[in-house]
């Protein structure tokens, strides 16, 4: 780590304005819930006036870590820093206990769960590294807990596209950093990246032997897992000599871009400019030349916390959906959908009245179906819309694109 | 920071009353664990006292039977909002109890035929606004935090805001308050004859007594703003540009002046252009219809031209809009780029005496290695004065001493020591500079009528 928590929390002057965008505090109104609180907390612990407790381990994992009040802050804080060493100093002194206690408490009680778990893990483990805690990086797949879930894909998308489709002049070779997510459930958005870019005349790779981003790891504060994690993936990514990285993962993006540079240091800045979220990287490089016949569906879009607030990419999604489809823009496009990581299990009543928030604003926007571009939100949209029997289909945008390109070449051939 | 050493005694009547509170009120009101007390330990001000307990009241009802309960164990109790506040009011100063009220947040009702509104103290103003602006209608208070401060908190503080020239502050709005006292008994003021209570609660910093409703006065929406920035190379013609558009039977709804240490400060800060020679900034949106602006925004132009302007540019598009006051907002992050640590006073003096002030600021700094950035609601003479110091204890006792000199020149212009933050601790050594004895003691029986034992935010507004 580059800046010291313990100076950072200093840089907080108290003035609350975090509790403006905090999606957690937007719901409890808990000043623990919201970063002024946790930082008073970072705070008292560097001071020895509290020790790491259940009590404080709670209020650590209360937190959605969406970086929205970072965004906003008007002091500077990096907050990032502060949550990430809070997590730490959780596993460090408290020690990782959780994912027995998540199977414990939310697997093993529900047959169809159990059983999920072992068909899953059946799936991942010639992935696992030879290293002890590997298969956290899979864990999105367990906090699924009482949830409707996706099924598993048969094949995944790593060892479908095991060999690359060659180009004959491709105007740039990228590869595809696909993440969990669509490596074992949403296989169609890794087709619809290579099927668009290959469009595009760009040449897709899917290096072979990257892992999980780290993120699931980074959040129980198991930063050592994370960074064996970012090791691997920098060789395997670094072996190609690929123009650029894509990912249609706004988390997954986020951490090889930017956490991967506290992980592997300065010596990751070379790569992580190259590496892009899908949308940024086709209007960046193919933005004026591609055809498409728009779809006739009423699309909009929902905007990514990861992908948004971190990296404040809104337009590009957009422009493409707009290309694609009949894009109407929701109100509180931006609001969290609760979705996502170690939060959606301990928080459970939370990332619920999260998502009714954000159900609610796609059905006032009168579109037919939401796209946006992390499969953590599709798969937490999706699972709003299935308890709710709505015909609101949940998509990346990429799929919308993909659809309307293929449109447009038929319109062609007529 | 020891403020407060508890005897033995004090401390059994704490312990029974926990134990009472916890009974009457109900477990899930109330936090005692330290990781949670923690975080209700501040305000604004960065101070930290923690307190012994946290209720977090329901309703009228939780808010009257803790207030009994407080009372009968003399047990300190501090209202809690946002915790936004930029004088201390939210501290638990002497330990006790925290009473956050940002649960009780329901926008009771809006009737727009009779243009009031009912709300709960915990409901944060720009809701609110948002709310009524759905029937068209405007809740003009608005302080820089309004998007995070509470109403309770506001009406408490008696908050200003960028818009008090034309439109008043929340003193102006407040139109029936119930209020719980010290003894639990709940009492409805305003909109009946007799003496005003409900001004004499706006602005008493819960030293008095909890809101538990307020209603508010709302009036028409304005249709439309335009916003203009005037840029000076001489500060004093941008004070005179001010003067002459009030001058002009104008009253704009935002009228802010920028100087040069502060423009200095946001100058290359994000989204910022400003170019070298400005040395002084008037940043001005004006309110109303088509007409109105079309009217004023040439005469306020022209005016600022006569006052040496060297440039005026409107804002024509709503992002146009945005840069421009996306500098006003970037100044008090941008102001740690001059020194690490910044005291702000809201000093308010009579218009016709701000260059005045401004020079006499001027020579209070002289010679002193500290800067200070002057800006603010100039239209009502409200001036937010910050002195920025850095690391070094001297710096700090030097910025302490500057203030306290600033203070009494306020005084002696016939100025006020707070415009719109309040009194707090933060400013309660200054109060016996503006109010004289005979007033300060009448103030002081207010409070120990409605609070005989003191158990009302104990430590502000007053010193002895």
């Amino acid at each position: 780590m580059t800046t010291d928590w313990k100076e950072e929390v200093s840089k907080c002057s108290k003035c609350g304005k975090c509790q403006t965008v905090c999606p957690v505090f937007l719901e409890t109104g808990d000043e623990s819930s919201v970063s002024r609180g946790k930082i008073s907390l970072a705070e008292a612990l560097r001071d020895k006036q509290i020790v790491y407790t259940e009590k404080l381990r709670d209020h650590v994992y209360s937190c959605k870590k969406c970086m929205r009040c970072r965004t906003v802050c008007p002091s500077d804080v990096d907050y990032e820093v502060i949550i990430s060493a809070l997590l730490r100093g959780v596993a460090d002194e408290m020690g990782v206990p959780l994912l027995p206690k998540i199977i414990f408490r939310y697997i093993l009680p529900r047959r169809i769960l159990f059983d999920l778990m072992l068909r899953i893990g059946s799936k991942i483990q010639r992935f696992i590294p030879g290293r002890k805690r590997g298969q956290m990086r899979h864990l999105p797949l367990l906090f699924m807990g009482k949830r409707w879930m996706p099924t598993l894909a048969e094949k995944t998308a790593l060892s479908k596209f095991r060999t690359t489709q060659k180009l004959k002049n491709p105007k740039m070779r990228v590869g595809l950093f696909t993440g969990c997510l669509i490596n074992y459930i949403y296989v169609d958005i890794a087709e619809a990246v290579v099927d668009v870019l290959n469009r595009m005349n760009i040449e897709v790779v899917i290096p072979q032997g990257q892992l999980c981003c780290g993120t699931p790891s980074s959040s129980m504060g198991d930063h050592k897992s994370s960074k064996q994690l970012a090791e691997v993936n920098r060789e395997v990514l670094e072996s190609h000599n690929l123009d650029a990285i894509v990912s249609a993962c706004a988390t997954c993006t986020k951490s090889i871009k930017l956490d991967y540079l506290r992980t592997l240091g300065p010596s990751w800045q070379k790569m992580s400019d190259k590496i892009y979220d899908i949308s940024e990287f086709i209007e960046k490089y193919c933005g004026d030349d591609y055809k498409t016949k728009p779809l006739g569906k009423k699309v909009t879009y929902h905007d990514p916390c990861h992908l948004m607030w971190v990296r404040g990419i809104t337009d590009e999604p957009r422009d493409i959906l707009k290309k694609s489809s009949d894009f109407v823009d929701m109100d509180m496009a931006g609001s969290c959908c609760g979705g996502g990581g170690i939060f959606t299990i301990i928080h459970y009543d939370l990332t619920l009245k999260m998502l009714e928030r954000k159900v609610k604003s796609i059905e006032r926007s009168g579109a037919d179906t939401v796209a946006t571009n992390c499969p953590g939100c599709i798969m937490q949209i999706a699972d709003g819309f299935a308890g709710k029997d709505s015909s609101v289909k949940t998509t990346h945008s990429i799929q919308i694109l993909q659809k309307a390109l293929a449109n447009g070449d038929v319109s062609k051939e007529k | 920071m020891k403020l407060f050493q508890k005897t033995k005694r004090e401390v059994n009547k704490h312990q029974k009353a926990l134990n009472e509170l916890i009974r009457v009120v109900g477990e899930e009101r109330v936090l005692s664990a330290i990781e949670d007390r923690i975080c209700y330990s501040y305000d604004a001000t960065k101070q930290k006292v923690i307190p012994d307990i946290v209720i977090r009241p329901g309703d009228t009802n939780d808010v009257s039977n803790t207030l009994k309960i407080a009372n009968k164990y003399e047990v300190p109790i501090y209202a809690r909002g946002a915790g936004s506040g930029l004088t201390g009011g939210a501290v638990p100063l002497m330990g006790g109890i925290v009473f956050d009220l940002k649960n009780m947040n329901r926008i009771i009702e809006i009737r727009p035929d009779d243009f009031v509104a009912t709300v709960e103290p915990g409901v944060v103003t720009k809701d609110l606004q948002d709310e009524v602006a759905k029937f068209n209608l405007f809740y003009p208070p608005d302080p820089s935090s309004a998007a995070f401060s509470t109403l309770g908190g506001n009406v408490a503080e008696c908050a200003g805001g960028i818009t008090g020239l034309k439109y008043g502050v929340t003193r102006d709005y407040i139109l029936t308050l119930e209020i719980v006292l010290p003894d639990g008994s709940v009492i409805n003021t305003g909109g009946k004859p007799g003496y005003d209570l409900t001004r004499l609660f706006i602005g008493s910093e819960g030293t008095l007594g909890v809101f538990t409703k307020i209603t508010v006065k709302l009036i028409p929406r304005p249709e439309k703003i335009q916003t203009l920035a005037a840029y000076f190379s001489d500060k004093d013609d941008a004070i005179d540009a001010a003067d002459l558009i009030i001058d002009n039977n104008i009253l704009p709804r935002t009228l802010e002046f920028l100087d040069l240490m502060t423009i200095n400060a946001v100058r290359g800060y994000t989204g910022t252009d400003i170019g070298k020679d400005v040395k002084a900034l008037l940043l001005i949106d004006i309110d109303g219809t088509d007409e109105s602006i079309g009217h004023e925004m040439p005469i306020i132009e022209n005016t600022c031209e006569e006052s040496n302007a060297f440039k005026t540019k409107v804002a024509e598009t709503a992002k146009e809009r945005d840069a421009i006051w996306a500098t006003r907002r970037s100044i008090s992050p941008a102001l740690y780029n001059i020194a690490p640590h910044k005291i702000n006073e809201d000093i308010c003096v009579p218009r016709s005496k701000i260059k005045e002030m401004l020079k006499r600021v001027d020579r209070i700094k002289e010679g002193h290695t500290i800067y200070i950035a002057n800006f603010g609601h100039i239209g009502d003479g409200n001036i937010h004065v910050n002195i920025m110091y850095g690391d070094d204890p001297s710096q700090k006792e030097l910025a302490e001493i500057i203030v306290n000199k600033v203070m009494r020149e306020v005084v002696e212009l016939g100025g006020s020591i707070s415009g719109e933050h309040g009194i707090g601790n933060m400013k309660s050594q200054f109060m016996e500079l503006e109010i004289p004895p005979h007033e300060y003691e009448i103030m002081k029986k207010f409070k120990s009528y409605f609070d005989p034992k003191g158990i009302m935010n104990p430590g502000k507004m007053f010193i002895r």
